[in-house]
């Protein structure tokens, strides 16, 4: 009797240890392929194309980013560099986050903070971010900027250059671009196409006057991107990295004159 | 005017807290100010965004790996003599880990999140896993401070009962020894992979730093462990230390120290055989640039090279002044190696524009209140490690080994085999 009744005591303790133990793995197993992978599945693949030969370093898109995305005058999500020159003419790379397909600063991350959306956005999650730095030491593009301290009062590139769309940043976290991911994820759910309407595209794209900038979706063959660079020689910055960015580059060229 | 000779006695220990706790209040107000203000008070910026609380951090690591390193030598190896010299490691271990969370705290941009890191795991990252033995390891310290903690008369005295069930914990000493080690060894070497992973940095793009980072840490560790014991010794009489133990393990240090220089050797060589776009300029900085100094001088001679030598030569390191120079000469070069390789691959940036190869150079050198805030984590660890000879007995080793509690456990001790 009191043996039967401690032999299943045992039982029940022993199968409830391994159930806990399978659940609390399995739940663990699920969270560790979503902190390696995207989240979710995605029809869309966005990618930026920047035509050099278009770009005159004028920077209205970083002035357009800093006011549609609230950014710190002491920060640039999109800087403009200057690189040399081709047939006498001055050339410039305009950088944003490359939202690489293997992005270090999403590995090195962590608490996850930085993430992959299914659709190729890497993403800052600014609430989880303890700011420890990492993601900064690690990206090769010098993409991030962190906020070292709280950025308060006015916004100067507000309103001439647009209104802010989403909620600044606090003081403690590092911040990007996130190719106005915001814009993409409202102007899809009217109905709108990104790279086409201007509502659901990034704000550096619909302010470029040279049209040196053109974003869409690679899994779109018809796209603008998908045909460019069908159709052109392009390159991607530090292709040896292995980082794969989603932004292209045009370089470039003598007979591609403005 | 005319003192007892009691309070007198007492004196200059208690100026020497008094000293330290200054120190500590200026680093509190400093600490208070960089919470307030935020970062922005630091000379940190987006180049050079881990500076000198990140080489606090990474040195009270390293500093810190006596405690693994001689409680695996007393509890798995069976070297039992060495067990008074193991509580004196295990309690810097613990001080230093301690020490390394606060310069942490003071570090990230959002300290009152610390907490986040425990609950969302990126098993991805090295920072995860390094953080995750981080605080298994602090418990595991904790446990293994129980006992020692449970034999101080005064504590006994007043809570028995609570004495009584610490002092059990020690049944477990092995297994927590075997836990220790595992958990040091994944992240005293990781700590030399967060920064060996990273691509987009080639000085640091490989796999020798975790060699680097574990073996320096082991050659300071129980070098931090001998010479504090040393100076108990000498400074105040709660101490009482057996100098043939210290002699040893510091005949060790020596050898650990010949491997790392091999090791250090080897690194830097192979560097400049393979041309690789940033890692030959960045040992440049090392060699012939800024930090050239504390790499030849700091590092090298006199972190390696003069310990060594001091150290492995017997009519040398039976002299107790020129030990305890060279475990301080281990210490003051495992911090100058920390700092090096946390800031050499920051002052270089490698350009992503396509026609040109090093980007820039630059410059770091930490503000007025990263070094009284540092001062003042350093001087916390001094002053617990003080109290801890003075109230806890942690530098005894006239007592008889563990003579009250048996260890439970002759599997893993050679001595008591069949």
């Amino acid at each position: 009797m009191t043996k039967q009744r401690r032999l299943s005591r045992r039982a029940f303790l022993k199968t409830a240890a391994a159930v806990g133990v399978a659940s609390a793995a399995g739940l663990q197993y699920a969270r560790w392929a979503r902190a390696s992978g995207p989240v979710g599945a995605s029809q869309h693949r966005w990618a930026m194309v920047i035509d050099q030969a278009k770009c005159t370093g004028c920077g209205y898109c970083t002035l357009a980013c800093r006011a549609h995305n609230d950014v710190s005058p002491d920060i640039a999500w999109n800087r403009v560099i200057p690189a040399g020159s081709v047939g006498g003419q001055p050339v410039f790379v305009p950088r944003p986050c490359m939202h690489c397909e293997h992005a270090p600063c999403v590995e090195v991350c962590m608490v996850g903070a930085s993430y992959y959306r299914a659709d190729g956005i890497v993403m800052m999650d600014y609430d989880k971010c303890i700011g420890c730095r990492y993601c900064e030491v690690a990206c090769p593009y010098g993409a991030r900027a962190f906020n070292w301290e709280e950025f308060t009062g006015p916004n100067p590139a507000v309103p001439q250059w647009g209104q802010p769309e989403i909620e600044r940043r606090p003081r403690g976290v590092p911040e990007k671009c996130s190719f106005c991911s915001h814009r993409i994820d409202r102007g899809l759910a009217l109905g709108l196409t990104p790279g086409v309407d201007p509502e659901a595209t990034p704000a550096c794209v619909v302010a470029c006057p040279a049209k040196a900038r053109v974003f869409g979706d690679l899994n779109d063959p018809e796209s603008e991107v998908s045909r460019l660079l069908a159709e052109h020689p392009h390159y991607r910055l530090r292709e040896d990295l292995g980082t794969a960015p989603r932004v292209y580059y045009l370089p470039a060229r003598e007979e591609a004159k403005r | 005017m005319a003192q007892t000779a009691r309070p007198r006695r007492l004196a200059p220990f208690w100026l020497w807290v008094g000293a330290l706790g200054a120190v500590m209040a200026a680093a509190a107000v400093g600490g208070v100010i960089v919470l307030w203000k935020g970062l922005v008070v630091t000379n940190l910026n987006d180049l050079v965004p881990w500076g000198l609380w990140i080489t606090l951090d990474l040195s009270s690591i390293a500093l810190s790996a006596g405690a693994f390193l001689l409680c695996a030598a007393v509890y798995l190896l069976g070297l039992k003599r060495y067990q008074p010299v193991a509580r004196t490691a295990t309690f810097i271990g613990l001080i230093g880990y301690s020490m390394a969370m606060l310069s942490l705290f003071m570090d990230i941009g959002q300290p009152f999140r610390f907490w986040k890191a425990l609950i969302f795991w990126n098993p991805h990252s090295v920072m995860w896993e390094v953080m995750m033995c981080i605080m298994c390891y602090f418990t595991v310290l904790v446990f293994e401070m129980m006992p020692i903690v449970a034999q101080a008369g005064w504590f006994k005295g007043r809570w028995p009962r609570l004495a009584g069930w610490m002092s059990g914990v020690h049944h477990y000493a092995p297994f927590l020894a075997l836990v220790g080690l595992g958990l040091s060894s994944l992240h005293q070497s990781s700590l030399g992979a967060v920064y060996g992973v990273l691509k987009a940095r080639p000085i640091w793009y490989k796999p020798d730093l975790s060699v680097l980072f574990i073996l320096s840490a082991g050659a300071a560790g129980m070098s931090l462990t001998v010479l504090a014991s040393m100076l108990a010794g000498r400074l105040t009489s709660k101490a009482r230390v057996d100098d043939r133990l210290l002699e040893r393990i510091a005949f060790v240090v020596g050898w650990v120290l010949v491997g790392y220089l091999y090791f250090r050797f080897w690194d830097a060589f192979a560097m400049t055989y393979t041309y690789w776009p940033g890692r030959n300029e960045g040992l440049g900085i090392l060699t012939n640039g800024q930090l050239a100094f504390n790499f030849w001088i700091g590092e090298i001679l006199l972190g390696a090279l003069v310990p060594a030598v001091l150290l492995l030569v017997p009519r040398f390191r039976r002299q107790p002044g020129l030990r305890m120079l060279a475990l301080a000469l281990v210490v003051g070069g495992v911090v100058a190696y920390r700092w090096d390789i946390n800031l050499v691959g920051q002052l270089i940036m490698l350009t992503y524009l396509q026609n040109e190869i090093v980007a820039r150079y630059t410059t770091y050198f930490p503000a007025l209140i990263e070094w009284v805030v540092a001062a003042g984590i350093a001087a916390y660890g001094v002053l617990a490690f003080s109290l801890g000879v003075r109230f806890l007995n942690i530098v005894d080793h006239g007592q008889p080994a563990e003579a009250e509690i048996p260890v439970p456990v002759p599997a893993f001790s050679p001595a008591a085999g069949d």
